[in-house]
This record gives C-alpha cells, sequence and structure tokens, in this order.
C-alpha cells in the first residue's frame, strides 16, 4: 500500500496521527481490504468449489470417480491355487496390473491389484470395482474438512478471520446513498433475511428435540486378543460397560 | 415500450454504464431463478421411482418411502474416513455386556448363519435405496453367540478411525439388522464400507456404520460421531429425526 501511505503523508502532512486516522481511515481500510481479498482468492476458490461439491454429495460423489462392472465365469473350483485363481479372474475382467493379494473366503475370491482395483468372484459373477480420484475435488474436499489435521485447522481459522475482516471492512468501505445511508444497507438486510427467514420458516435446530444422554470419559486400550482358532473366532475378555476412547 | 424508469441516455451518457450494470445483474438474478426452479420441477416430474415407493405400503403399514426422502436406484457415497477395505484383515469384536465375548474374522463371519433380506435403506440427507438385497450375519445372532446379557440396552457400531453409531438394542436386533458384505449379489465397493459394515434399515443410513470393527453391547445410551454432532440420536426416518 505505498500509493495510499504517499497520498496519505501529502494531503496530510501538517495534522497529527488522530487526525489523520479521522480523516484517511476510509482509504487504509479499502487498501487493506483490496490486498486481503487478493490473499483470499486462493482461499476462497477452495472453500466455495468444495463446499459446492460436497453440499450434493447425495447427487454424486465429489471424491472418486467410482465404476462397478459384472461378468460370468466359469466357477473357480475350491482346489484350483491361488495364482491360477487370481490369473483366471483378471483375464476375465481385462486387468493386467500387478497383483497384490488374492484372499478366499466362503464363496468368495479376492483379486486385489496394486492399482486399487478390486475383483471378487462369487459362484459365476465377477465384480469389477475400479476407482480414480477426482482431479481438484479430491484434494480440495480433503482440506475442506480440517477434522484430524493440526496446522491446516489453524490456517483455516486465520483465513476465517481475513474474510470477517473482508465482510465487516467492506460494510464502511464506500460512504453515502452507495453505502450505508440506503444501498450497502439494503443488500445487508436482504443477505441477512436468507439465513433468518430459514431459521424461521423451518423451525430452527430446537424444532425436532430428542433425549440426550451424556457420554462418559474413555477407557482404557483393550487387552490384546489371543491368536485366531479355525472357524475365525477368537475369545475375549469380558469388558465391562463403559465407553470407548473417542478419537 | 421504453421503461419509464430508464434513464434519458442520450441526455446523461454518463449513466449508460450504471443502466447496464442494473440490467445485467436483473437478467442475472432471473436467470438463476429460472434454472433453479426447471431443476427442481424437471426433478419432481420426473420421479417416478419415489411416487411409486410412496405409494406402496410397508407391513406395519407405513410408508415405504419416510418422509421428505426421494428414491434412487443405487447407494451415494456420503463420504467418511474409509476403513483399509481389506477382507483377509477384517476383524470384528463383538464385546461390552456379554458373558462370551469374541473376535472374529472375515471367513469366520461367512461360517456363521447367513441371512438375505430385501430392505430399503434411508439418508438422513434426503434420499432412500428401495428393495436392496443384502446379504450377512444377523447382529441377532452375534448379541446370541456373544451371550448378551438382559442389562444390555443399547449397541454401540464401532468403526475405522474412532467413528462411533449407537442405537437401541431392539431396533439394532430386529429381524433386518445386520452385519452385511453384500448389496445384490456383489461386494460392498470400498466407499460403501467394505468389507463389512453394519445394516439398521429403520434408522437413518448414518447409524449403519461404515468399515465396521466392533460391536458393543450396554447399558447405557453413548450418542456416536454424528449423535455429537447435531442429528438426532435416535433416527427414525418416518418421525423424520434428523436433527437434535
Amino acid at each position: 500500500m505505498p500509493e495510499v501511505a504517499e497520498a496519505v503523508a501529502g494531503a496530510t502532512r501538517h495534522l497529527g496521527p488522530g487526525a489523520i486516522l479521522k480523516k484517511r481511515w476510509r482509504a487504509w481500510l479499502r487498501a487493506i481490504h483490496r490486498d486481503i481479498g487478493y490473499l483470499a482468492v486462493g482461499f476462497t476458490v477452495l472453500y466455495a468449489l468444495s463446499g459446492i461439491a460436497m453440499n450434493h454429495i447425495d447427487d454424486w460423489d465429489p471424491n472418486f470417480h467410482a465404476s462397478e462392472r459384472t461378468l460370468t465365469i466359469a466357477p473357480i473350483p475350491d482346489e484350483l491355487g491361488d495364482a491360477e485363481a487370481a490369473r483366471r479372474i483378471a483375464d476375465a475382467a481385462g486387468l493386467t496390473g500387478k497383483i497384490d493379494d488374492v484372499f478366499r473366503a466362503g464363496d468368495e475370491v479376492r483379486v486385489s491389484f496394486a492399482s486399487g482395483s478390486k475383483v471378487t468372484a462369487i459362484g459365476t459373477t465377477v465384480t469389477v470395482q475400479l476407482r480414480r480420484d477426482r482431479l481438484f475435488f479430491r484434494v480440495a474436499d480433503w482440506l475442506h474438512a480440517t477434522r484430524g489435521k493440526q496446522a491446516w485447522k489453524y490456517i483455516a481459522d486465520a483465513y476465517a478471520v481475513l474474510l470477517l475482516y473482508l465482510a465487516i471492512s467492506g460494510i464502511f468501505m464506500i460512504k453515502g446513498r452507495l453505502g450505508l445511508r440506503w444501498r450497502g444497507a439494503t443488500l445487508i438486510v436482504v443477505g441477512l433475511a436468507a439465513p433468518i427467514g430459514y431459521i424461521v420458516l423451518s423451525g430452527g435446530p430446537g424444532a425436532q428435540t430428542t433425549e440426550r444422554v451424556a457420554t462418559r470419559p474413555g477407557e482404557a486400550d483393550p487387552p490384546k486378543p489371543a491368536p485366531p482358532r479355525a472357524d475365525g473366532i477368537t475369545p475375549l475378555p469380558p469388558d465391562d460397560d463403559k465407553p470407548a476412547a473417542r478419537h | 415500450m421504453r421503461d419509464p424508469r430508464r434513464p434519458d441516455l442520450d441526455r446523461y451518457p454518463e449513466l449508460q454504464k450504471a443502466w447496464d450494470r442494473r440490467q445485467f445483474v436483473k437478467s442475472a438474478a432471473v436467470g438463476t431463478a429460472f434454472m433453479a426452479l426447471g431443476g427442481a420441477l424437471v426433478r419432481i416430474a420426473g420421479d417416478d421411482l419415489s411416487k411409486e415407493a410412496r405409494a406402496e405400503a410397508r407391513p406395519d403399514g407405513r410408508s415405504r418411502l419416510p418422509p421428505g426422502q426421494r428414491a434412487l436406484d443405487e447407494l451415494r457415497a456420503m463420504g467418511g474416513e474409509e476403513g483399509s477395505g481389506d477382507a483377509r484383515s477384517f476383524k470384528l469384536r463383538v464385546h461390552g455386556l456379554c458373558k462370551s465375548p469374541f473376535e472374529i474374522d472375515y471367513a469366520g463371519l461367512l461360517k456363521l448363519p447367513q441371512v438375505e433380506k430385501t430392505t430399503d435403506i434411508h439418508c438422513v440427507t434426503g434420499w432412500s435405496l428401495i428393495g436392496g438385497l443384502w446379504k450377512g450375519v444377523q447382529i441377532a445372532t452375534l448379541a446370541e453367540k456373544a451371550g448378551v446379557t438382559s442389562e444390555a440396552r443399547f449397541v454401540i457400531f464401532e468403526a475405522a478411525h474412532g467413528y462411533t453409531a449407537n442405537a437401541p438394542l431392539k431396533e439394532a436386533t430386529a429381524d433386518a439388522a445386520m452385519v452385511t458384505y453384500r448389496l445384490n449379489g456383489k461386494p460392498l465397493a470400498l466407499q460403501h464400507g467394505a468389507p463389512v459394515r453394519g445394516l439398521v434399515p429403520d434408522l437413518y443410513f448414518w447409524k449403519s456404520a461404515k468399515w465396521i470393527t466392533g460391536i458393543r453391547f450396554v447399558k447405557t445410551d453413548e450418542p456416536g460421531y454424528w449423535e455429537t454432532r447435531g442429528y438426532n440420536n435416535h433416527a427414525d426416518p418416518w418421525k423424520e429425526e434428523r436433527y437434535a
């Protein structure tokens, strides 16, 4: 903001600091608003687009392109080795990548590929599940949800403070009929009417009530279980009626 | 016809920009409203699946489609911190107020008595999946195997990354409530809770914990992840118990 400082210095050389602030505060407000506006561009685009993406999570998957297809093959005999079973399934699915794991349980043969693709044969039906990240949104949605993040939580807080400055300074940037005397005040009221109107019409958060039971503090980690038996079941020591630790 | 509010732009050309801007803002507002309304109308008018489900009654007399829901033909991925999705390393702890708590792996789970139920699920965000064929092990079966004591009143579903969801014992051990690993003959996809998720179809779907790791029987209710973040503790879709 050097040009503002120069202008302020030139026009107010004969005034004291209090008088300068009183005379030129709107110019400072605008200059800071402008620069914070530039700073906020990246954050605003990121939060706005990921916000829209996640608002409509019941219409699309904002994080991944996922696809699933099924096809029919000859049954995989139980006595067939894992490698050969996986080869038959991969051939049927038309996948050639590296196989990470072959796991059999019950009537299922699950083949996991290094690419993340999963192919499962159940009897004669093979289900191929593929998934890849959505460009931009996978990362933007991840950043948008601050849960489990340390530094980013405080960076997001700082951005929120900048937004507060933009909102509040915006009220006072322009004087006269285009400012708070008419247009600005009218638009502020219109903007406030949307959330207030929604709260009034919907009944607000108190419209539905339910019995809430307080949680209790967490318990210590459970003891390590013994190795599983052949039937896949491992007996556990009894635990008392205390909640598990919260994360 | 000339707009009477239009200033005499020949006489005051300096007002041209302001007038153009006003016209642009008006057109943009009308266009946005038109598109939003049009989209909503198309969605409502073309939704035969919802109409059919709404007209159909469940055995208990309630509509198959609870109020405020629309029917979809497939599950939607609703996010969440995913588990590994790996069947080989899957373990389910059945514990709490029971005489014989146990931990079971995926192969062991498939050896227990299996059920296949055609049932509907309802997401709190407003969509429902009608008539999915779910396969798994009833929670009642697991409760019986663990010897749940008479003190137990609630079930806490435990899942990857510390997620929990609570449900009254009666609803969690209802006929269609299960831990499930297959929908419509196909394994669950990772985004839908693979390899195994909970299923409590008569409560909103967030109670049906994805990437399930444990089932705990308790005497005192413990609101879970969403229940402590403003969502309803009980979550009955027919009473629209969405928020706390």
